[in-house]
Order: structure tokens, then C-alpha cells, then sequence
């Protein structure tokens, strides 16, 4: 008591300094205590969420399979379902139930399809699920909305396109893609009119998610991509030309070829990529007159397009080439060479005395 | 009961696996379900099924181990089926290569599957 | 010298150590609220990103793994079939031994069906040469993987071969005993392609500590807490490290490090700037901020991201004299780095670059530990004197110590709130006892081996030398 009394004395006189310095450290050693007690609070309510999830996870995975199962020729809605449909509505409107449905839901609606797939929809159309889902597209966070379109995407709402369309150039860009995704995935390649009033850019990762559903559909009557090849948002440019080559779009080689002209680098380097996969002549004439105004992207480019299309009467074209400072271009000339006789190539094994070149012809005479 | 095929299924999607076990145990199959490749390997070595089901990608241990497993290892000549994703083109080469009998693409429906599996257990 | 100037001299000393500690401590606190931000945005934007959708696409950008082997016979064929196992489609591994003495390569071909092929390099960054030269399988279940056998070089020079060798778009340069989870790639790979208006260069992943984790055939079975206090303290700093230092950086758009052990590289970009640097020890440090002031000069809009899930699990050292050679090579590493661009230290031109990442670094990791030392050098002068003013430095000292603590503390919640990898029970509390010991077990030993950097980088070269030819793999 005595130690105590002293203790505050000494602080009592001690220079503000000290006084705060200990304050600070009181509040300090506070909130390590509360800490402390709140992370067992935390890492134990962590743990029982994980079993409660998979607790339930269990129990409405075995009553979708039921409802699955119980349906017969007779009527819609068996009784049997009819009681799961009621249970899961019930369930539906806690939140934390909801998001397990749901994801149960989905976990199964991704990997079926036929018969057992539109019964899991009709599922979620009747214990009114979606009700949920097109509410939160009316959300001020933008995260709700994504995730609202997200689900609708999964279980295949073709019902909201209108709401849905609104959100085609909101600023944020995972709604953005939710939206793509949405028309892609409900819609196939009716789905990508919005290229024609896209504003923003499409990244790469969005290109690559709608190629992706895009594939797994076997239809491959595509609409025309000429509009979208001339469109003034370059990723729209971008994302024909992959669709150009995907689904061998020939028809559209006079566009292909304007763009060798495009002010984008990137754009007519791909420009070139395609050609070279359809196979277009003209594009090699182009860009052999043109050869030594190109990039340097553009010419290696150019030089695939070669080992794809060449002729006996690129000889001297290649030979002027072999002496290119860059190095996949003197090995592609080499390379093209080569393939077009064997016998001359025999003759070039002086041609140059770039230590390069030496390389690169000893590597290809004996490979 | 005791001579209901027994048929491995290895999927890491437990709400499919447990739609696939009702399903084909109503064509009279006994199913024993694996969650990842691990499971499947220890279940096929203990309980040699007459027909294997596996997905391509799972969690440790992958389809193509399971079937390079049963036939270089245990050198059976099971029949399997892989599941695989949109996009696995390759994988599923490798896994024909590897001695799979035939392949379903996911999403598939299981109708089709019931008649796949009487196909290759008949 | 009269009373007034000493005076005046200790006044001047002591305010300099209080205006550094304050700053330190302001930096460290404005570090964890952007932590903060930024893991609420990445965690809210992650949550339903279906990376199942990209990971079998053959039209995802082309990935070459570059794994430098020394002398790694032990695990070298476990590890090889770690890195084989990703889950991402577009992807080789090139694994370069670097001229191993022992029987690596030998393993390597009779696991793998090795036969040597004739290849084709073109040489953009000089390495050491070829040795036994380039492998490839003949069974096709590794079509995947390609080994490199090349004369002893060094980490740095290795990794150079490796950019020479790849033929993809971007390169993961990672430890070769690290174990990469098998969905890394398409995560690391996403930041470089969601961009639109600029460009990234690089990608850093977090580094997560395997020791007594469970791993059976190159996967990750089961976390676990280490026993060791070594070991569990590294735990502790690495989380403080990753979830609050690196994440608010990389928010600032300030990383001047992506871990050595694991980082995603826009190979165009590494190979301009010349590849990885052969005369440091701190080449993972180094090629970052050469890349970014390259960015920064040719005035290109440029970002390196960072990825805080944990994708990649390696060992770390477990008992005290690897644990301080490891971190006296850092140390090393900073500086040789921070000096060697030291034309970037606030020059205007480099904006942020050269106003904030790299004065911080200066001031608060290169220069941390010398400071200390002379603080602690200051202090036992004035108890030899007996003019400790014995309030003051204990009040002050039990303030430092609680700010550790309650910073540790942080860096716990973040890593509950957000990963959650340490789901056993109890393991919350032995971390916390953690936050307690630290302080004790781990931070003089982490002074003393960045005081050892300092004396062996000015006063002893040829160490440097020694180490890199012979040694060179570095972990995290």
C-alpha cells in the first residue's frame, strides 16, 4: 500500500512528460488486455462459424438432392419438394443461412446441366432466393451489387438484363465485368452488343474470362466483328482481333489488314498475330514493302507470319534479313531458309561472320 | 446387396459427389466416395472397385496421378472416368494417354453419366 | 568544453533521437491504417474472383517458373514435382543448377527421363556458360519441365540464365525449396492483367513459413505453430512484415523488395534493365528499384503489385547462426542497393520513388539498426557517468516496449481477419506470449547480425565474394 502511495506521488510531481509517457502506456497495456481477450473471442467464434458452415452446408446440400430426387411425371411440384421449398424460404431470410443455400446452390449448378440444372433454378425461383439477389442490386456498395450479379449470372437469371444492363459503364470496374459476364454467359455472342457502347477499357483478365464462356458454348455462328475491329475503344479492337483468330473470322481479313495502319502498337501487332493464323497473303505483301519503317515488335511479328507463309520468292528478303541486328529475326530468316531449300541453306554456312549468325547456323544445320 | 459393383468416385465438390452417389445407387452401385486424390488412391487399393470416378483437379493429389496410380502401380485395368473443366483440353489428353477409358465435361448431366457407367461395367 | 555547450551538445542528441522515434513511430502507425484500407479493398474485391475460370484457360499469359539450384540433392526431386503440380495451364519450369557439386543433376535425369537437347539461346544477359547442358524429359507427363546445367555463378547469375532460357511473357523467379501452392501462378499472374492505363512490372508474393508444417508429395497438408521461440518469432515478424509493412506499400505503390523466394516479373522488362545484378547479395532488392527507376526514367506509368495471400511456403532458419548470417546478408543487400541508386535519394524526378520509398528505407531499415546501436552505446556512457536520468529511460523504455507489443498484436488480428492459417486451438495465445518474448529472442540477435552487415560490407569484401560463388541461395 505504502509502495502504492509513493508510486502516485511520484508521478504526481513528476514533468508532464513522464505524466503522458505513462498515461500513453496505461492506455497501451489497456488495449493489449482487451486484445488479448477479444482474439480469443474471435479465433474461437472463427472456429464454431467453420463447423456451424459446414453443419449446414451438409444439411441443405442432402435437401437439395432430395428435392432433385423427389420430383415426379405428375405433378410440377411434388409434395415432398414442396416441403424443401418452404423450409429453404423460411431459412432464406437469415442472412448468414441464405449465403450457405446459395453457395450450395451454386456449388451444384456449375458442374450439371440438363434436367438438374433448370430444376436447381426453378429451386431458387420458388423459396424466392432471387428476390434477394435483385435487391442487392439496388445496393450503394458497389461489392453487393457485383456479388448480386454474380449470382444471377450462376444460376442463369436471364429475367434481370434490363436492371443489369443499366450498369454497363459504371465506373467501378468489378461491376463492370459482372455485367460482361452476365450477358456473355446468359446471352452467348448476343450477349457482347455492349462492346458497341463500351466507354471504358476492357482488361485483359476481362477478355480472357469472356473468351473462356464464350468456349464453352458449341454454337460458333458468330455475329459480324467488322464494327467492333473499327471501334474507337482500342480494347474492343483488342478483343475482335482474339476473336478474329479463335473462331477463324476470314471474312473479315480486309479489316485485319486496315489495321496494320492503326496508330496502337499493340493493336497492329496483333493485327499481324491474326493474319498470320488465317493465313492472308495480302498482309505479307503489305508488310514487306513496309518491312523496315515497322517496330521491332511489329517485324518479329511479321517474321512469324513468314515461317507460316513463305514463298520461294521471299529468298532475297530473308537473305538481306539474316544480317539483322535482332536476334529472333536472323533466326527466323535462317530458320524460313532453310525450310524453303535445304540445299541453298548448305551455301550460306559463311554468309556472315556474326557471332550470332554462327550460332544460329551451326544450332539449325544440325537440328 | 454383396454384389452391387463398387464404384470410386473422387471429387472434391462434396454436394456433386453426394447428388452422383444417390443417382447411381438407384441403378443398384455401391459408391464410396473420395474428397481429394489422396482418399481415392487409399479407397481403390482397399476396396478395388470395379469402376472409377475421378475429377481431374482436386486438392494434393490430382485425377492423373489416381489413373497413372491404378495403372502403373497397381497395374489394373479398371475402367475410369474423368470429369474435367472447360478448358482442360490438354489435361484431358494426358489423362487418355494415361489410360482412361472416357471423359465427361463439366458441367455434364448425370443422366449421361448412368449411361456411361452401364456402358463400361456391362 | 564549458557546461552551457555540453549542454547544448546533449540537448541537440537527445532531440535528434526523439524527433527519429517519433517519426519512426508516426510511420509505423500511418503504415498499419493503410494495411488496413488496403486489405478491406483487396479482400472485399478477391471475395468473389473465380480463379477456377482462369486457371485451364490456353489463352492466359505464358509463365516460366525459374527455380537456381545449389547443391540440392536432398529435395531437389520432391521440389521439381512441387513446381510441376500447378494448377495453372500456360506454364514451364526451368530449373538452372547452378553448377552443383553434388549428384543434383544426376538425380534430376534419372527421376525425370532426362536427355540432353540441343538448344538454341540467345544470350540478351551475359552469364557464366553452359556446363553439361540444357535437359529436357522424354516422357510427356513432364513436357513441362527443363533443366539447365550451367557453371557456378552465383544466385543472381542463375536467375539471369533462366530469363535467357525462358520463352514466355513473364517469369516467377522463386526458391527452389519453396513450396508454391497450386494456385499461385493464377493469382500472381492477375494484377499484370487487369490493368488497363498502366503498366505492371513485377508482382510480389507473400512468403509464409513452413517449418513443422506438414508437406507430403510437394503439397501443403497442415499449418502448424513451430515449437522453437525461433521459429515462431519469425512467424510473428514475417506476418508484420507482409500483412502490414508490405501491403500498405504496395497500396502507396512504394515496394522497393518483392521476396526473392517468390516473385512474378514482366520479362521484357527485366531482361531492358539488364537481368539480375552479379554483385550483389541483395539482387531481389536490387532488380526491383533498377526496374522501377528505369519505369521512372523512359516516364511510363508503371505499378508493382502485391499479392498478400500465402502462396508460398519455405523453411525458415532455425537455430541462431543461420538465422544471422541470413540477416547480415540483407543487410548487406540493402545497402549495396540503396547505394548503388543512391542518385534516386530525394531527386524530384523519380517522384515517390525517390521521396518516400527510398528515403524510408534509408532512414528506417538500412539506417534502424545503426541508430540503435548508438543509442545503446549513448545510454551505457551516460550509466557509466551516472547521468541517467533513470525516470525518463524507464518510462521510455516500457512506452517502446508496449508500442512493439501492441503492434504485433496488430499484425495478429490482420493475419485472423484476413488468412486465418493458424486454425488449431491455443495457437492464438502462443502467439501472443510471442509478442511478448520478441522483443527478447529474436530483435538483438536480428541488431547484431545487421551490425555484423555493416562491418562485413566495409570492412570485409572478400566475405562477399566467398558467399555468392559458393553459396548464393538465399531464402525469403
Amino acid at each position: 500500500m505504502e509502495s502504492y502511495q509513493y508510486l502516485l506521488d511520484y508521478l504526481e510531481n513528476a514533468p508532464t512528460i513522464i505524466k503522458v509517457v505513462w498515461i500513453t502506456i496505461c492506455v497501451f497495456f489497456i488495449a493489449v488486455v482487451i486484445l488479448t481477450i477479444y482474439l480469443k473471442y474471435l479465433r474461437n467464434r472463427l472456429r464454431k462459424n467453420e463447423k456451424t458452415v459446414a453443419e449446414y452446408q451438409k444439411e441443405y446440400e442432402s435437401d437439395l438432392i432430395t428435392y432433385l430426387y423427389a420430383g415426379n411425371e405428375e405433378e410440377e411440384i411434388s409434395a415432398e419438394q414442396q416441403l424443401i421449398i418452404d423450409k429453404l424460404r423460411s431459412c432464406a431470410s437469415d442472412e448468414f443461412k441464405r449465403r450457405i443455400i446459395v453457395s450450395t446452390l451454386l456449388r451444384l449448378r456449375n458442374e450439371i446441366s440438363g434436367e438438374m440444372a433448370d430444376a436447381i433454378q426453378k429451386l431458387y425461383f420458388q423459396s424466392g432466393l432471387i428476390s434477394f439477389a435483385l435487391k442487392r442490386l439496388k445496393s450503394k456498395k458497389w461489392y453487393v451489387v457485383a456479388k448480386g450479379i454474380r449470382e444471377l449470372t450462376q444460376l442463369r437469371v436471364k429475367e434481370a438484363d434490363d436492371k443489369i444492363l443499366m450498369f454497363v459503364n459504371h465506373p467501378k470496374k468489378e461491376i463492370r465485368k459482372e455485367v460482361q459476364l452476365y450477358l456473355v454467359t446468359l446471352f452467348h455472342f448476343e450477349g457482347l452488343q455492349f462492346l458497341d457502347v463500351l466507354q471504358t477499357q476492357l482488361s485483359e483478365w476481362d477478355q480472357i474470362q469472356l473468351l473462356e464462356v464464350l468456349q464453352r458454348f458449341d454454337e460458333q455462328e458468330i455475329p459480324d466483328i467488322n464494327p467492333w475491329l473499327k471501334s474507337a475503344n482500342d480494347s474492343v479492337v483488342v478483343f475482335a482481333l482474339k476473336l478474329a483468330k479463335i473462331y477463324n473470322q476470314f471474312e473479315v481479313k480486309d479489316a485485319l489488314i486496315d489495321l496494320l495502319a492503326h496508330p496502337q502498337k499493340k493493336i497492329r501487332v496483333d493485327a499481324i498475330h491474326v493474319l498470320s493464323h488465317l493465313q492472308v497473303f495480302e498482309a505479307k505483301t503489305v508488310l514487306k514493302n513496309n518491312f523496315d519503317i515497322l517496330s521491332k515488335e511489329e517485324q518479329i511479328e511479321f517474321f512469324k507470319l513468314l515461317e507460316n507463309l513463305c514463298e520461294t520468292g521471299d529468298e532475297p528478303f530473308l537473305l538481306t534479313q539474316t544480317t539483322h541486328q535482332n536476334f529472333e529475326i536472323k533466326l527466323s530468316a535462317l530458320k524460313i531458309l532453310k525450310t524453303l531449300s535445304n540445299e541453298k541453306f548448305k551455301d550460306l554456312k559463311d554468309f556472315s561472320t556474326d557471332a550470332d549468325y554462327v550460332k544460329i547456323y551451326e544450332f539449325l544445320a544440325y537440328n | 446387396m454383396s454384389d452391387a459393383k463398387k464404384i470410386v468416385l473422387a471429387e472434391d465438390n462434396s454436394t456433386l459427389s453426394l447428388l452422383l452417389k444417390f443417382r447411381l445407387e438407384k441403378e443398384g452401385y455401391k459408391l464410396l466416395i473420395a474428397a481429394d486424390g489422396k482418399e481415392a488412391i487409399e479407397m481403390i487399393e482397399q476396396h478395388d472397385p470395379e469402376l472409377i470416378l475421378t475429377d481431374i483437379m482436386m486438392p494434393f493429389i490430382s485425377g492423373l496421378e489416381v489413373i497413372s496410380h491404378v495403372r502403373n502401380k497397381l497395374n489394373k485395368q479398371t475402367p475410369i472416368i474423368v470429369f474435367s473443366a472447360a478448358g482442360q483440353e490438354e489435361m484431358v489428353l494426358k489423362a487418355f494417354n494415361l489410360g482412361a477409358n472416357d471423359f465427361m465435361g463439366k458441367p455434364f448431366s448425370p443422366n449421361e453419366l448412368v449411361i456411361r457407367v452401364k456402358r463400361l461395367l456391362r | 568544453m564549458n557546461t552551457s555547450t555540453t549542454e547544448i551538445i546533449l540537448f541537440i542528441i537527445h532531440s535528434l533521437f526523439f524527433i527519429y522515434a517519433t517519426f519512426a513511430i508516426t510511420s509505423y502507425v500511418i503504415l498499419a491504417i493503410i494495411s488496413a484500407i488496403e486489405t478491406k479493398e483487396y479482400m472485399k474485391k478477391n471475395s468473389f474472383v473465380n480463379y477456377k475460370e482462369i486457371l485451364s484457360s490456353t489463352i492466359s499469359p505464358s509463365i516460366s517458373i525459374i527455380a537456381p539450384a545449389y547443391n540440392e540433392s536432398l529435395n531437389i526431386i520432391d521440389n521439381v514435382r512441387s513446381l510441376l503440380s500447378s494448377h495453372y495451364v500456360n506454364y514451364d519450369v526451368i530449373i538452372v543448377n547452378d553448377g552443383s557439386k553434388d549428384d543434383s543433376l544426376e538425380k534430376l535425369i534419372k527421376a525425370y527421363d532426362l536427355v540432353k537437347v540441343n538448344f538454341l539461346i540467345n544470350q540478351q544477359i551475359p552469364t557464366k556458360p553452359i556446363r553439361a547442358g540444357v535437359f529436357k524429359s522424354t516422357n510427356p507427363a513432364f513436357e513441362k519441365l527443363t533443366v539447365v546445367d550451367k557453371e557456378n555463378g552465383g544466385k543472381a547469375d542463375a536467375l539471369n540464365m533462366g530469363l535467357n532460357i525462358s520463352n514466355n511473357q513473364y517469369v516467377a523467379c522463386i526458391d527452389v525449396d519453396c513450396l508454391l501452392l497450386e494456385n499461385a501462378l493464377q493469382k500472381m499472374v492477375k494484377p499484370f492483367l487487369e490493368v488497363t492505363e498502366e503498366k505492371v512490372i513485377a508482382t510480389g508474393g507473400v512468403i509464409r513459413i513452413a517449418n513443422s508444417c506438414i508437406i507430403k508429395n510437394g503439397k501443403l497438408l497442415d499449418v502448424n505453430l513451430p515449437k522453437k521461440l525461433i521459429e515462431k518469432a519469425q512467424i510473428l515478424e514475417y506476418l508484420r512484415a507482409f500483412l502490414l509493412g508490405r501491403m500498405a506499400w504496395s497500396r502507396l505503390n512504394g515496394l522497393l523488395v518483392i521476396s526473392g523466394a517468390f516473385g512474378l516479373f514482366d520479362k521484357k522488362i527485366a531482361i531492358e534493365v539488364g537481368g539480375y545484378d552479379t554483385n550483389t547479395v541483395g539482387e531481389d532488392m536490387e532488380i526491383i528499384v533498377r526496374m522501377r527507376r528505369h519505369m521512372e526514367e523512359i516516364k511510363e506509368k508503371y505499378k508493382v503489385a502485391y499479392i498478400p495471400d500465402p502462396l508460398c511456403w519455405t523453411e525458415a532458419p532455425d537455430n541462431y547462426k543461420i538465422f544471422i548470417s541470413q540477416r547480415n546478408r540483407w543487410t548487406r543487400g540493402t545497402i549495396e542497393t540503396l547505394r548503388k541508386h543512391r542518385k534516386i535519394a530525394f531527386n524530384k524526378k523519380y517522384k515517390s520513388l525517390g521521396m518516400l520509398s527510398y528515403p524510408y528505407w534509408l532512414f528506417f531499415e538500412r539506417l534502424a539498426p545503426v541508430i540503435e546501436v548508438i543509442g545503446i552505446v549513448y545510454f551505457a556512457i551516460l550509466m557509466a557517468l551516472n547521468e541517467v536520468r533513470w525516470d525518463y529511460a524507464i518510462a521510455f523504455i516500457v512506452l517502446a516496449y508496449f508500442f512493439t507489443v501492441l503492434f504485433s498484436i496488430v499484425a495478429i488480428f490482420s493475419e485472423e481477419l484476413t488468412y486465418h492459417q493458424y486454425k488449431k486451438k491455443g495457437t492464438g495465445i502462443k502467439l501472443l506470449v510471442i509478442t511478448a518474448l520478441e522483443p527478447f529472442v529474436l530483435h538483438p540477435f536480428i541488431l547484431y547480425a545487421a551490425i555484423r552487415g555493416n562491418i562485413d560490407y566495409y570492412f570485409n569484401k572478400k566475405k562477399k565474394w566467398g558467399e555468392m560463388t559458393r553459396k548464393g541461395m538465399a531464402k525469403a
